[in-house]
């Protein structure tokens, strides 16, 4: 497709495209390069963040976040893979994008992901809860 | 330590600032606004009272089920998000849908639209005093409430949506009368727009309160009127134009202040954008025949991402599959969750009479937020203040001294 | 207290709480002051505070960050209240019963006096549901 064709030169070997259609690309980055990439998209292209979603896999933990060209109707979606399931962690996009607060919070304290960097590492839903329900969206085997 | 003492302390000292009809409770606090003087310095918010795990109970129930379970995340958008997600499965297996059931879809969600922004507007006049602006808008919802009932068979929490297509018919034979609830409103909406025009009062109540900066609004990520109101364009009906956007003919409303007004603006002409969609739609339903619904038989294995732009701004889902007829994945985003933060930046530096104002001019989904607001001063001390009763009274002093 | 009851028919002054609802049954509660349903002329009034109310309606499934909230207020209100659940949420839990924030009977919380089905009732049902408690205070 025409579209992602100049993002995905520009952005060369920093990611690896895995699903391309109309209107979606989803690729995958490495810790390291995510808040490059995040830069680029946010500020360069200016799309706007809509959210981020954390899933368990066999691989590991991935956060995939999700980014709107509002424009062009066409979404980026940057895939974040931490292998340890046991502290999983990953950089903060919160100091570039003061939105992306209550997002990465709520990933959190559901998975158990530590963010580096996010300036009010608290818990979003359940603060004050009178039980630990201790990361429920986490599979139990 | 500090906030766990104040936790405790808490019983008898919230206010219960918004009237008895909203979906309130009492002792708990929600947000937590400083003040310093009359002038509120900051705001936090405590939220999850209403968090019941949606994605969670999605991962263990089919399809179809799923789409009943995600109508009953808020009672007020319970179209937007069962649209968003059919989309989203559609999106995973390129599905078409039939013609007819493009323009249903989309006579429901503007139905949807016009009954929201009428609730938002009753809600506001009652916070700024003028009940009669309450009494009015919710009278005239009714009519459209009744139109969903000739639809769908239920006032709210329809059940229309399917993969592929819609659940029900509209029956032609009630078209005629559909047409004629259009048009009686057409009239109460443009008496509503002059309203907002006219009355001096209400101009200078909301004229300059909690604006919203277009620089903050999209570092916030901020998301429907909330946005337009502040001059950032997106509206997902142009942007990614499926079901019967890309057939009928409107005009996306955007303007510049940012502040209440501009809000109250955005919504009232909305609204009346709403009916002349509403009224294409039902004249295109007259001619077109054909099917309503596409029998999908199974969903393949991938990812898909479907939106809707709901009253309060863009509804996402994201659906992973992996070829049962389970979701592996189901993340949900209501449009509030990026909304409610920007009272951080528009909530400083108000006087306290104007917080209300300003905390419902993003028409929270009470889903999301409740309202109980405890008010502190810099040095942590409870003050007893009714936000309600400060903000009715200060129209009151207008009124009298204008 | 007979007499009592009688005299408290004829305007039952009602407060209203949610325990994680969505909402719309709180919609239709609101529904019933506005000039087509018009319950003020039953001498029903909705209250701000719960001291002053005779009957405690809810609605929601409740969540186990609200249930204590919930228990405290109802503590506070003073006897003799009523508390009517509205809806099919606080009746059975319909959908949400898997869920791991959601208490698994309301009745544990606040013991409760009637229940009025529904997802939304509608407003018709509630005017019956009300009806049929000011005929039980009449005796």
């Amino acid at each position: 497709m025409a579209d992602y064709h100049e993002f995905i030169e520009k952005m060369g070997s920093k990611i690896k495209v895995e699903i391309r259609k109309k209107r979606r690309l989803y690729f995958q980055v490495k810790n390291e390069d995510i808040l490059e990439v995040v830069d680029y998209l946010f500020n360069k292209m200016e799309c706007r963040l809509s959210t981020a979603t954390a899933t368990e896999t066999y691989h590991g933990i991935e956060a995939l976040y999700h980014f709107s060209d509002d424009n062009t109707g066409n979404y980026y979606c940057p895939r974040v893979v931490m292998k340890d399931k046991e502290n999983p962690e990953m950089n903060s996009i919160t100091p570039m994008i003061q939105g992306a607060e209550w997002i990465e919070r709520e990933m959190a304290e559901w998975w158990g992901i530590k963010f580096i960097g996010h300036p009010r590492p608290i818990p979003l839903l359940s603060r004050n809860h009178p039980e630990d329900l201790n990361k429920p969206m986490r599979c139990r085997r | 330590m500090k906030i766990k003492s104040n936790l405790k302390e808490i019983s008898n000292k919230n206010q219960i600032p918004v009237g008895p009809f909203h979906p309130l409770l009492e002792e708990a606090e929600y947000f937590n606004l400083t003040v310093d003087g009359e002038t509120v310095v900051d705001i936090d918010m405590d939220t999850g009272w209403m968090h019941r795990g949606h994605e969670f109970i999605s991962e263990q129930k089919s399809f179809t089920q799923s789409i009943y379970l995600v109508e009953r995340i808020c009672g007020i958008c319970s179209t937007s998000h069962p649209l968003a997600f059919v989309h989203a499965l559609e999106d995973v297996g390129n599905i078409e849908i039939p013609l007819r059931a493009r323009y249903i879809r989309t006579l429901v969600g503007e139905l949807e639209r016009i009954h929201s922004h009428l609730l938002w507007v009753g809600l506001a006049g009652h916070f700024i005093g003028y009940d009669t602006v309450w009494m009015w808008a919710w009278k005239y919802r009714e009519p459209v409430l009744q139109m969903f009932e000739i639809i769908s068979g239920n006032r709210n929490h329809y059940g229309m949506m399917r993969v592929g297509g819609v659940g029900k018919d509209v029956d032609p034979a009630s078209i005629p009368e559909l047409n004629k609830i259009l048009d009686t409103l057409v009239k109460k909406m443009n008496m509503i727009a002059k309203i907002v025009n006219d009355d001096p009062v209400l101009r200078s109540r909301l004229i300059g309160v909690g604006v919203l900066t277009k620089k903050d609004a999209i570092d916030y990520c901020a998301v429907g009127p909330t946005s337009r109101a502040s001059g950032v364009r997106g509206d997902v009906r142009k942007d990614e134009p499926i079901d019967a956007y890309d057939l009928v003919d409107f005009d996306e409303i955007i303007t510049k202040n940012g502040d209440v007004y501009d809000k109250f603006v955005v919504r009232v002409l909305e609204t009346i954008e709403s009916i002349k969609i509403c009224r294409q739609c039902l004249n295109k339903l007259k001619e077109i025949k054909g099917p309503f619904f596409n029998n999908v038989k199974e969903i393949s294995a991938g990812e898909g991402i479907g939106r809707y732009e709901a009253p309060r701004g863009e509804v996402f889902h994201y659906v992973r599959t992996d070829g049962t007829n389970r979701v592996v994945r189901h993340k949900v985003r209501a449009p509030s969750f990026n909304n409610i933060p920007t009272f951080q930046a528009s909530c400083k530096g108000i006087p306290i009479a104007d917080a209300l104002i300003t905390l419902a001019g993003v028409d929270p989904c009470y889903c999301c937020t409740e309202r109980a607001i405890r008010v502190s001063d810099k040095h942590n001390k409870n003050k007893k203040i009714d936000l309600l009763k400060l903000s009715r009274d200060k129209t009151l002093y207008i009124r009298r001294n204008a | 207290m007979g007499w009592y009851n009688k005299r408290l028919a004829k305007s039952l002054w009602v407060f209203h709480i949610s325990g994680s609802p969505c909402n719309n049954c709180d919609i239709e509660i609101l529904d019933l002051i506005t000039p087509k349903y018009d319950v003020e002329r039953l001498g029903i009034k909705l209250v701000g505070s719960i001291r002053h109310a005779d009957v405690l309606l809810i609605t929601g499934v409740f969540n186990k960050k609200v249930a204590p909230k919930i228990r405290k207020i109802y503590e506070q209100a003073p006897k003799p209240i009523f508390v009517v659940a509205i809806g099919s949420c606080p009746s059975s839990g319909i959908c949400f019963k898997d869920s791991y924030n959601i208490v698994q009977s309301r009745e544990d919380v606040i013991p409760i006096n009637m229940y009025i089905p529904g997802c939304p009732p509608k407003p018709e049902a509630m005017i019956e549901g009300v009806a049929k408690l000011m005929e039980i205070l009449n005796g």
